[in-house]
């Protein structure tokens, strides 16, 4: 069946276009831009990464720069299939999207090769390997919003594989994908184990996200626990890796990845070693805006593209006014108009991204009740912006330990379908009835019970207080990567500014909101 | 909100009179009022609205209490110090925020011109590029280096286990002991109680020293230290409180023998 058949059967809350003809549309520009390979890069299918590539998207053109120059596919590991489903890294990171994938190209890809690609294996391509391949309905998560299953053992094991005794206990509320409940793959099996579903990271801009000379220390920052060493060297590591922090390295990443995703053995030591060499020196970031022209242009805002990516510095704290989160100098604040409509409305464009970055660092508003935010020493409300939480210069991430709760997995902010009579929406995501130990401090906004589609961290420390928390990630590379949060329950840009709004009252105007929305595409 | 404005202009006149130097502990539903700059944390006591601190950063001395929770309050009034947010100032003042939820604390003042907060070290976004209450560059005197055996006290809130602002005071002690390549380590729990200006005495629960001392133990050792150069004991018993610091008994000791 193809996609957009599956699509109308389900009735699921995903974009309603035309998903059959997105692909050749897709097709048709990636060809066009100067510097595209290709659109989607098949494991071992060979071929050249250039060291400098674009690939256009909704909001303009994504700029690809690897900085050691241009790399063959063939011996490098990221392009080769490691495992029996045949995939590779290159699989759900592909070049054209930021090295992350988009729900667009998933749903291309399975239009394309009747979801025989190994994108779509059952070991995390489908809801539950258990349900039959060939049915789009199998895979709704990945075709609806990107999500890739990813299954952890119940109760938590530490790095040396003891048992984590956790603080709360897990009960199956809402199960749409039959995998948390399957005798085989659920918590009841004979190995207990809760799938989650989240979107694939970006492999790009890694130098910042591994980045360890900012507020790393024995004990995080978050709630005073230990911090994670990297098992190679000994030294602390700063925890932004996976929407969990459960790898404390790339290195641990891949082999975890290969393991698990790719459902293969082992890296050996050069392999691992050339695979981090290559995911460590690209930089991904959007070089054009289909209404602000080129963003990455002589005496620019300095922050855009990936070559300012490639030079910025690491593990700067941004959330101020010495380095800013994204520099974006003065040059695009107010620009001439000659009355000629196509300058004078990219001028526009562009003092609208300039005014969103303001929004962006400048606009405060009440964070209230989200934990690890406020309960790190700003108390509960904060009145703080944006730029309090995503602090790092140039990515927009936390400079360390960076999992917070805003309420995209836990309710009651999460997005879930409405329940009514007249409703045909059915709830997509699982849902987990968590309960704390009476014993303990409860989580100090949700109390002791808490309902979430994604425990988050907390599937790894067993921690009430982590429950829901989340890594936030980067920023660049947005408009080719939607959609958005750890579950991909923002479909756009500005459904993830709305749920803001939403979550935390902020009342930002039409336009602020529109300004916000300009300001991270061009990211 | 209307509510809350009608009690503090009432409570203008019908609260005691307050005396610099004494000491003010009570439990509350913490206020926030906002301002043109950073928002400022009140609680209501006996027909009195106190001040409480600011918000800044994580640089503060000063920890804001939640919305959502009860606050201890244990304070002095501060000598010759003109209100601030329109709340008599306590300083030195701890502020506990009690782990219990309790929804019926969930005030925020508006802005109003009147009150202001011009000594605020930060704004409410980005900084200057310091934290408020960083030294500035090569003013910080260098701290004698540590030498033998040292004691380090982990101070909590009300009935609570280690929270977020303990990574400083957990990597003073891992860096010593690790420094000193300690051969023994002794980690001791207690517990506090606290006499309130009404003459009640509030006590933290019996079973806190223990889980105190033995997750103060387990994060040491968590973080690299030997487990078999930990010991680890606790006492329930309670010092009689006084109303004045009665904070300092809830507390966890770690001695660093070398």
């Amino acid at each position: 069946m193809p996609f957009h058949a599956f699509a109308r059967r389900i009735r699921a809350a995903v974009v309603p276009c035309a998903i059959g003809s997105a692909a050749v549309l897709a097709f048709s520009i990636a060809s066009s831009a100067p510097d595209a390979q290709r659109s989607w890069w098949s494991p071992g299918q060979g071929g050249t990464l250039p060291a400098e590539s674009a690939y256009p998207n909704h909001s303009g053109r994504l700029g690809i720069f690897s900085a050691s120059g241009p790399v063959e596919a063939t011996g490098q590991p990221f392009f080769t299939p490691l495992g029996k489903n045949g995939r590779a890294c290159v699989t759900c990171h592909q070049p054209s999207d930021a090295f992350s994938i988009s729900v667009d190209t998933i749903r291309a890809r399975w239009d394309a090769t009747g979801g025989g690609d190994p994108l779509f294996a059952g070991v995390d391509g489908a809801n539950c390997p258990n349900l039959p391949m060939a049915d789009p309905a199998s895979h709704s998560l990945l075709l609806g919003r990107g999500l890739i299953r990813v299954f952890l053992p119940w109760p938590p094991r530490a790095l040396d594989g003891s048992v984590i005794e956790p603080e709360f206990t897990i009960e199956v509320v809402r199960d749409p994908t039959g995998c948390n409940l399957s005798p085989e793959h659920g918590l009841a099996s004979s190995h207990p184990t809760v799938s989650v579903f989240r979107r694939p990271r970006p492999v790009a801009n890694l130098r910042y996200v591994t980045a360890a000379e900012f507020g790393v220390g024995p004990f995080n920052v978050k709630d005073s626990q230990p911090a994670a060493h990297d098992p190679a060297t000994g030294k602390l590591v700063n925890m932004q890796l996976m929407a969990d922090a459960r790898e404390p390295t790339l290195a641990t990443q891949a082999q975890s990845a290969v393991a698990t995703h790719l459902e293969g053995r082992p890296l050996g030591a050069a392999a691992l070693q050339k695979l981090i060499g290559f995911e460590t020196q690209l930089f991904a970031a959007q070089i054009e805006d289909a209404r602000a022209g080129s963003l990455v242009e002589p005496r620019g805002p300095p922050a855009f593209g990936p070559h300012a990516l490639a030079t910025g510095r690491t593990s700067v704290l941004g959330n101020n006014t010495t380095n800013y989160v994204f520099p974006i100098g003065e040059a695009w604040r107010q620009l001439p108009r000659t009355g000629e409509a196509a300058h004078d409305a990219q001028s526009a464009a562009r003092e609208a991204i300039a005014r969103g970055h303001d929004v962006f660092f400048f606009r405060t508003f009440w964070i209230k009740d989200a934990m690890h935010i406020n309960t790190v020493g700003l108390g509960n409300p904060a009145k703080r912006t944006c730029a309090t939480c995503h602090g790092m210069h140039m990515t927009g991430m936390d400079t360390v330990n960076g999992w917070m709760d805003i309420g995209t997995t836990n309710l009651p902010w999460a997005v879930e379908a409405p329940q009514n009579p007249w409703t045909r929406d059915k709830p997509e995501m699982p849902l987990f009835k968590l309960t704390c130990d009476r014993a303990l401090a409860p989580h100090p906004f949700l109390g002791r019970v808490i309902y979430t589609q994604d425990p988050g961290r907390a599937l790894i420390t067993g921690r009430c207080n982590d429950i829901g928390t989340i890594v936030m990630q980067q920023f660049r590379g947005l408009a080719a990567r939607a959609p958005y949060f750890s579950n991909g329950s923002a479909r756009d840009l500005r459904e993830l500014v709305d749920f803001y709004d939403r979550r935390f009252n902020i009342q930002y105007s039409e336009q602020e909101k529109q300004d916000l929305v300009a300001f991270l595409g061009a990211l | 909100m209307t509510r809350i404005s009608i009690i503090v202009l009432c409570t203008t006149f019908l609260a005691a009179p307050t005396h610099a130097g004494e000491h003010r502990n009570f439990v509350s539903c913490p206020l926030v009022r906002d301002t043109k700059t950073v928002p400022c944390w009140l609680a209501e006591h006996d027909g009195e609205l106190y001040y409480l601190g600011i918000q800044t950063d994580i640089s503060a001395d000063f920890d804001p209490p939640y919305l959502g929770h009860r606050a201890l309050v244990e304070g002095v009034v501060a000598p010759n110090a003109e209100r601030i947010c329109g709340g008599v100032v306590l300083d030195p003042v701890n502020v506990s925020t009690l782990p219990e939820l309790d929804g019926a604390c969930n005030t925020v003042l508006p802005a109003e011109d009147r009150y202001q907060v011009p000594f605020a070290p930060r704004p409410p976004g980005p900084s200057g590029g310091r934290l408020a209450f960083e030294p500035p560059p090569g003013a910080a005197a260098a701290k004698p280096a540590l030498t033998g055996p040292q004691e380090f006290a982990i101070e909590y809130d009300f009935d609570t286990p280690i929270m977020a602002r303990h990574a400083d005071v957990l990597t003073q002690i891992f860096g010593y002991a690790t420094q000193a390549h300690a051969r023994h380590i002794v980690v001791r729990g207690y517990r506090g109680a606290t006499l309130l200006s009404d003459g009640t005495v509030m006590t933290e629960r019996d079973t806190l020293p223990e889980a105190r001392a033995k997750e103060v133990a387990q994060l040491l050792i968590g973080a690299g230290l030997p487990r078999a150069e930990i010991e680890v004991s606790w006492s329930t018993e309670v010092a009689q409180p006084r109303g004045d610091g009665d904070w300092h008994a809830r507390r966890t000791v770690v001695r660093v023998e070398p």
